[in-house]
């Protein structure tokens, strides 16, 4: 059979990215133009900056990924696009852009769901994954379980009914005046730092369902803060080592209970989140005590990239599953 | 030499295809905003209905701002998608020069006005002695007071008797402007009201018989204001 050779695009959020990937495993090249620097003097993404600087760099990533995979424009077999969810402003660049080059070379084009092109990270780099699988997937702006019985076939067991994991990071980090973006503020704080010296909750373990709630913990561990600082004995590498272990207890404990319930032999990890080292370590030594498989990409791939993309988006390719020109980009979740 | 005109800098989404300075097909829509949907639909079908393709095309005009600064982003994403993937040069043409020539062969001072929110307008003067708008004054946000006081100003120094409003920036403020200029006012009339995408194509013609043509990786939208998060920052551009 003929390769197929997809162009991904990415501009959810603050990174421009363009990818092209062969029969959705094989990376060909992948361009990430990253925002931190600029968000960073703002403590977070700020949608308009994180837009303008799309449009300013779109065109010169995807031109990088073709230089970069020695290919024609001509030589790829679709376009493939995050058009849902993320920022709205931001979407629109990348979808705004990637229908007019699909259609200026005639090929057509593949709308994909952001948090299905995490998911799919894994599949870029495992080729023994077997099903039923339980994913977590933990960024930013997500925090779900998934059944997954297929690469493309996925149910939401439960998602998070606030803050997201990485959101959590992000405000915590924020407020213990460790620095943007939380999430490697707060694990490198916590490298100097002791759990248990504080204590904080784990919010949900005791419920049966697999829902998770991060604002609660977020103000738990911000008013302990408080407190310990008026006494003059608050140390913030104790507070993020605490934070971060009440956090990834939840997320391994809960996925490792679905995991037992819905008798799935394989645990996927995804999103920026899933770069955790913790994370890492906990859901590693828990699936070897429960003899259950682990997989999760490679650092680079857990974070926003358009490899992921092009590769969710070979599975559309291969049912015909198009997008029309008239597309719009949808902020909030809906798929899955 | 083919040129396809697109604008989405406003409420109005734009589409002309022109052959030199002939326009052969214009599409013109003042409705609902969602240029994310309407615009590459419009533009394959400006094409087909002239049985051409993209690559047919010899260059691509767009309106870079000032305008809703998603709606510019929209309009020049799509023209650098096609820009790039036919290989045709990109054009990037002020909104407020396209709005000025709707206007021309007239002794008046030309102030399209663009609703900026926030009480204020995206402005800039200009002449229109001949067929093409001639510029007198950079990009600017300011109050519709602001920019009155100016164009009066302006006006009277450069021998001007009538000044021209046009643009959707004018509505909300019809009322003092009216009373402001009294007689000395002239509102465009419906059709040249708003930006006409066979207005930018003609201006990028102009431009492009010259091979004067922009980089289609480094064409930045016009957006005469920072984001609101950089100006509480107290920076400049980024
Ligand atoms: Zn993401």
């Amino acid at each position: 059979m003929k390769d197929t050779l997809i162009l991904g695009i990415e501009s959810s959020c603050d990174e421009t990215a363009a990818a092209i990937v062969k029969n959705g495993q094989e990376v060909l090249s992948s361009m990430i133009n990253s925002q931190i620097s600029i968000h960073q003097q703002f403590g977070g993404v700020v949608p308009e900056v994180a837009s303008r600087k799309h449009i300013e760099n779109i065109a010169l990533v995807v031109e990088t990924a073709f230089r970069e995979a020695g290919l024609q424009y001509n030589d790829i077999d679709a376009v493939a696009v995050t058009n849902r969810p993320g920022l709205i402003g931001a979407l629109l660049v990348g979808l705004s852009f990637a229908k007019a080059f699909a259609y200026g070379i005639g090929k057509p084009l593949i709308a994909v769901d952001h948090l299905q092109g995490h998911i799919w990270a894994n599949f870029l780099e495992h080729r023994e994954i077997n099903f039923p699988a339980i994913c977590l997937v933990v960024s930013g702006g997500h925090t779900n379980l998934l059944l997954m019985e297929g690469t493309d076939k996925s149910r939401l067991l439960g998602e998070t009914r606030d803050d997201a994991a990485g959101e959590a990071f992000d405000k915590v980090a924020r407020f213990l005046g460790l620095g943007y973006p939380g999430g490697p503020a707060i694990q490198k704080a916590a490298q100097q730092g002791t759990a248990g010296i504080y204590s904080l909750p784990r919010v949900f373990l005791d419920r049966d369902d697999y829902e998770f709630s991060f604002s609660g913990l977020k103000t738990a561990a911000m008013n302990l803060w408080i407190k310990q600082s008026r006494r003059g004995e608050a140390r913030a590498e104790d507070m993020a080592a605490e934070f971060q272990a009440a956090l990834v207890e939840v997320l391994v404990e809960k996925t490792i209970r679905a995991a037992k319930n819905y008798q799935a032999r394989t645990i996927l990890m995804a999103g920026g989140v899933a770069a955790n080292q913790l994370l890492r370590q906990l859901m590693t030594i828990r699936a070897q005590q429960e003899g259950l498989q682990l997989f999760y990409p490679s650092l680079n791939l857990c974070t926003d990239n358009a490899a992921m993309i092009a590769g969710k988006a070979y599975s559309d390719y291969i049912r015909g599953d198009f997008s029309p020109l008239n597309i719009n980009a949808q902020p909030g979740l809906n798929s899955l | 030499m083919y040129i396809l005109a697109i604008d989405s800098a406003t409420p109005v989404a734009g589409l002309a295809l022109l052959n030199d300075q002939k326009v052969i097909r214009e599409e013109f829509i003042n409705f609902k905003k969602t240029h994310s949907e309407t615009l590459m639909p419009g533009v394959d079908r400006v094409l087909h209905d002239c049985e051409m393709k993209a690559a047919d095309l010899d260059a691509i005009a767009v309106t870079v701002g000032p305008g809703s600064f998603t709606g510019l982003r929209i309009g020049l994403a799509t023209a650098k998608g096609l820009s790039m993937a036919c290989g045709k040069p990109l054009l990037g043409i002020s909104t407020l020069d396209v709005l000025a020539h709707n206007i021309v062969f007239s002794n008046n001072l030309v102030c399209p006005l663009l609703d900026a929110r926030k009480q204020e307008v995206y402005t800039a003067f200009f002449a229109a002695e001949g067929d093409v708008p001639k510029r007198l004054t950079q990009d600017m946000a300011c109050s519709p007071q602001d920019m009155a006081e100016r164009a009066k100003d302006l006006a009277s120094a450069t021998g001007k008797s009538h000044i021209t409003l046009l643009g959707d920036g004018f509505y909300p403020y019809e009322e003092y402007f009216r009373e402001y200029f009294k007689e000395d006012l002239l509102v465009a009339p419906a059709p040249l009201m708003l930006p006409r995408a066979a207005a930018l194509g003609s201006l990028a013609w102009h431009r492009a018989k010259n091979n004067d043509f922009d980089d289609t990786f480094s064409l930045r939208p016009v957006y005469v204001r920072l984001s609101e998060a950089e100006y509480k920052l107290g920076k400049g551009a980024l």
